[in-house]
């Protein structure tokens, strides 16, 4: 079929127009002194238009336990039966709904989180089943699909942004994945934080001068405008080199997001030493200056050997670093707009093997989700007394992302478009959990 | 509701015979003259009028990218734009094509498309290196590729492409299928075509027959089994037997041998054996190997077309900024080809000549239609894309921008110089490794590449930029500027030097602007600034 204009590959609202609106119009001054002023800090000083964000933006902070961690160790815990483990559940703050032992703190604040016990995502391996959970959909040869982050960020996130849309941590060797924007472009990539807690080549050299770092920007624009005029490119891959050097300076600004130094001495002690516990608070700062989707990886949760210590110490940072983040998020008030996922790419195995480990395990397992859009304390699915199937309520990948979509106002049957052929953002046919959805 | 077509793999037939087709010009028409008679053709139809063509500086530029994997030297764009003679543009063509750099820039283009984006390995680059210079057919790389022996040591390297996706018989198909026949075939995993009678689960189970007994040995060898075959569920529930049957729909029937559960039984523990030992001999090589089945129907001519369409269409998308059939790998009757005679000329003339894809890099780039400017005169919308009126704008590959900023950055007199002399190739190899660390940390373009906010990060505050590019030595171009006294000359040099060409009058007063500024806090760092800003810029980035 004939194309009309190289702009055509993703024709849904691409000039950002009619993005799910990031401000309203009772808002627009204050929108209009977001865009001008340059840096996120800058606008954090400013408590109408701060407010305005905690207010309005949505955001997300994903927790990957990557490896897999074990549903009867966290959120499905099977007493006294064979696949039980040592550990015992403990009653939460919830009625009715028990946890594990392991996660003593969070058993106190499940007011705001929904368990969803009944994922059966059918990929067993690290690779494929990390892709599966990035991305809600299996994957399809011939097509890169983007991951959570890129869809949230092109949904949740301002064309016109300062800051970084997407960012991840994953500061473990083991399993490493960067995410992927797929076919939305580079303008959702992730910033990927994988050596340090800074972003790379995000601080000036010292010997290059604030001053001639700007001058020598204003001059490379002016070529760039002279030489952009009258020309076209495909995907407009002209427009964003453009862009992306427009940003340089908005997300150098951000640099200091990234110091948690800057915070006080209570709040930084409440999260304590832990490396898992720091990137949330830096998870907590992104969010707080409008960053929509962070992830934060904690590895290595793959427990072959060894299941029952290597989760007591996971779990505990896990418990902490979960904890401390939620009741941060809520007292900023910034919880009911902010949705905290725990995930893996698989559970693990009910049975115990020889050293005593459990392995991988993607029939029935669980997931969380708490804060913005959801219905808290509820508990959704259910697997049979050994764990070794779901008795109910069985979804996969594609419900629990049309689920995630749902509770942050996204329209969760939205299709993109690659030429003519649509590609809906939840997986074919994938309806959201609407029992976890407040 | 949503549309129900989702999987809209509109994988049809498409209808290659000629019936009803209007003749196609003469064999013996140059290439050159045949695309721009077909292109011409096209611009009428469309009521479309082509945009001027670029000037000479410009078009040495397009030029020596193209066909060299870097922007030209000063002294390459001052020879060409002084010439007189009036064969310089085949002059210069063949000089770039005879040039070192040629070999290096195909092979690095080849690689892209191959492998280098699932891996770097080095001697599948040495292989596709010494292909280049060789001008290796385009048909004996992609049977080397498919069925290359492992006791050939000048085969072997070819391998790698199949050993890479050995793991996954999807990627094996579906890659295969992508880049040697333009054709993705993974949609039709699941189902039949839902609109077209024509296009069966059978096309895509019959690609993958042909995979579906390669293995990689312990040994990191590639073998096949000497059985095995894929069955499949129709939507009906229905299992089939997947045939022997390449895209044309053409079959190989696999001779019936007669074998003893004991031979069986053999075979099985000689696959297992090379499958576990990495001390096993070389493997048994079957007598019926569906691989070379599948070279052997790919490439006679009543079934070549799938072949020759694709590659010829690769070549043009590289050179020209977007495909004949656009995207690539959807060559079917549902993406019609903006100019269908012209491929199919183009692809019996490939056919005719032997594969030889340096024979049809000349012929387009000596084409008038691809020495169009890539700006559009006049407001509004433009020329549509696929009628190729205007010239395109290219993103450089991580490599061809590493390789120009080498050259960007380096005092002109010595680059312009080495490139002349007897050592060049030596030189060359030489910046082609020291490319690597730059080229490494570019972001490789996908189909729907965009540049990230990382690269201008990158650029913007990364040492190596600063301390290597922008060095103040007598070999970089920083340095010899900071020699020169006169201030217009200076801008003038750094504009040609990278830009080829020179600054207009509101580039230089600006840029006289800036340095009058900075020069305050310090010569050597203002001009530091000022090549930066040069070197930045989208139009030493992209090629256009």
């Amino acid at each position: 079929m004939a194309r009309t204009n190289d702009t055509s590959f993703l024709h849904d609202a691409a000039a950002g127009v009619s993005r799910r609106g990031f401000l309203g119009a009772a808002a627009a001054g204050a929108a209009a002194g977001f865009a001008e002023d340059m840096t996120v800090l800058d606008v954090l000083k400013n408590p109408a238009i701060a407010a305005e964000v905690k207010k309005q933006q949505k955001h997300v902070i994903l927790l990957w336990l990557a490896g897999g961690a074990s549903q009867l160790e966290t959120w499905d815990p099977k007493p006294g039966r064979p696949t039980g483990g040592p550990f015992m559940p403990i009653k939460t703050n919830v009625p009715g709904v028990e946890i594990s032992e392991l996660l003593p703190r969070m058993a106190g604040r499940m007011q705001d989180t929904a368990i969803i016990r009944s994922l059966s995502t059918g990929i067993g391996d690290h690779g494929g089943g990390a892709a599966l959970m990035e991305t809600g959909r299996r994957k399809e040869q011939g097509l890169q699909y983007p991951d959570l982050g890129a869809i949230i960020s092109r949904e949740l996130g301002r064309a016109d942004s300062q800051v970084p849309d997407y960012v991840s941590f994953y500061t473990s060797t083991e399993g490493r994945r960067k995410g992927t924007s797929g076919f939305l472009g580079a303008r959702y990539a992730p910033m990927f934080l994988s050596e340090n807690m800074v972003p790379p080549n995000i601080r000036r050299l010292e010997a290059v001068s604030d001053i001639d770092h700007k001058e020598r920007a204003d001059l490379r624009d002016l070529l760039a405008r002279r030489f952009t005029q009258g020309r076209k490119s495909r995907n407009n891959v002209l427009g964003s080199h453009t862009s992306a050097y427009q940003r340089v300076r908005g997300i150098m600004a951000s640099e200091q997001l990234f110091n948690i130094e800057d915070e006080p001495t209570q709040v930084r002690d409440k999260y304590g030493p832990t490396q898992f516990a720091q990137q949330c608070l830096i998870a907590r700062r992104l969010v707080e200056a409008g960053v929509p989707f962070v992830k934060v990886a904690r590895a290595w949760w793959d427990s072959h050997g060894q299941n029952f210590e290597t989760h007591q110490e996971l779990c505990a940072d896990l418990d902490h670093s979960m904890h401390v983040l939620l009741e941060d998020l809520a007292e900023r008030g910034l919880l009911e707009n902010t949705l905290v996922i725990t995930l893996a790419e698989f559970g693990r195995t009910p049975k115990i093997n020889p050293s005593l480990g459990r392995d991988h395990f993607a029939n029935a397992w669980s997931t969380s989700l708490t804060g913005c859009g959801i219905k808290g304390g509820s508990v959704y699915g259910k697997t049979d007394a050994d764990g070794q199937n779901v008795a109910e309520g069985k979804i996969g990948a594609g419900q629990l992302f049309a689920t995630i979509f749902k509770a942050l106002g996204i329209d969760h049957e939205k299709e993109y478009f690659i030429g003519a052929r649509p590609l809906p953002i939840s997986d074919f046919g994938a309806h959201p959990v609407d029992e976890v959805l407040a | 509701m949503r549309s129900r077509w989702f999987c809209a793999c509109a994988l049809l037939l498409a209808t290659w015979s000629s019936a009803g087709a209007a003749e196609l010009l003469p064999s013996e028409t140059p290439i050159n003259v045949a695309i721009d008679h077909y292109m011409r053709l096209g611009w009428t139809e469309a009521k479309v009028s082509p945009a001027p063509q670029l000037s000479s500086a410009g078009l040495v530029r397009r030029m020596t990218i193209d066909l060299a994997g870097r922007i030209p030297t000063v002294g390459e764009t001052r020879a060409f734009v002084a010439s007189q003679s009036p064969t310089r543009w085949t002059q210069l063509a063949d000089r770039l094509l005879a040039s070192p750099d040629f070999a290096f820039h195909h092979r690095n283009r080849l690689d892209l498309l191959l492998l280098a984006s699932k891996k770097r390995d080095n001697e599948f680059r040495q292989y596709l290196l010494k292909a280049a210079r060789d001008n290796v057919s385009w048909d004996v790389l992609f049977r080397q590729m498919m069925v290359g022996r492992e006791s050939n040591k000048d085969e072997k390297p070819a391998l790698a492409f199949l050993k890479a996706r050995a793991g996954s018989l999807d990627d094996l198909t579906n890659d295969t299928s992508v880049l040697f026949f333009g054709v993705n075939v993974s949609c039709a995993k699941c189902h039949d075509h839902p609109l077209v009678d024509d296009w069966k689960q059978d096309h895509f189970y019959g690609m993958a027959s042909f995979f579906t007994r390669t293995y990689l040995t312990k040994k990191n060898t590639l073998a096949e089994k000497f059985s095995g075959s894929i069955k499949f569920k129709t939507t009906e529930g229905k299992e089939k037997q997947a045939r022997f049957m390449f895209l044309t729909g053409s079959e190989v029937k696999e001779p019936e041998v007669k074998k003893t559960a004991q031979q069986r039984k053999a075979e099985d523990a000689e696959v297992n054996r090379q499958k576990k030992d990495a001390k096993a001999p070389p493997a048994k090589v079957p007598d019926f190997s569906p691989r070379a089945k599948l070279v052997e129907m790919a490439l006679r001519r009543q079934d070549r077309e799938f072949f020759a369409r694709a590659i010829v269409n690769r070549i043009w998308l590289r050179l020209m900024g977007r495909g004949i059939v656009d995207p690539p790998d959807q060559m079917h009757s549902a993406n019609t080809p903006s100019h269908p005679e012209l491929l199919r000329w183009l692809a019996r003339d490939l056919a005719e000549h032997r594969y030889d894809l340096k024979r049809l890099i000349r012929g387009i780039i000596l084409s008038d239609a691809y020495a169009l400017s890539s700006r559009q005169v006049g407001d509004g919308g433009g020329p549509p894309p696929e009628t190729f009126a205007v010239g395109s704008v290219r993103v450089m590959t991580p490599r061809q921008y590493s390789l120009s900023l080498f050259v960007a950055s380096r005092n002109p007199d010595d680059v312009s110089s080495q490139v002349r002399s007897a050592d060049w190739a030596k030189t060359r190899e030489t910046l082609e490794n020291e490319s690597n660390d730059l080229a490494n940390q570019i972001e490789l373009p996908g189909d729907n590449f965009q540049v990230s906010v990382d690269e201008a990060l990158l650029f913007s505050n990364n040492d190596r930029i600063q301390n290597n590019l922008l060095r103040n030595t007598d070999d970089r171009l920083v340095g010899h500027l900071v020699k020169m006294t006169d201030r217009q000359l200076m801008i003038t040099t750094a504009f040609e030097t990278m830009l080829a060409r020179k600054p207009a009058a509101e580039e230089i007063a600006a840029f006289v602007a800036f340095l009058t500024k900075r020069e305050k806090a310090g010569r050597v760092t203002a001009i530091q600034q000022m090549v930066w800003a040069l070197l930045t810029s989208p139009e030493l980035r992209f090629n256009y």
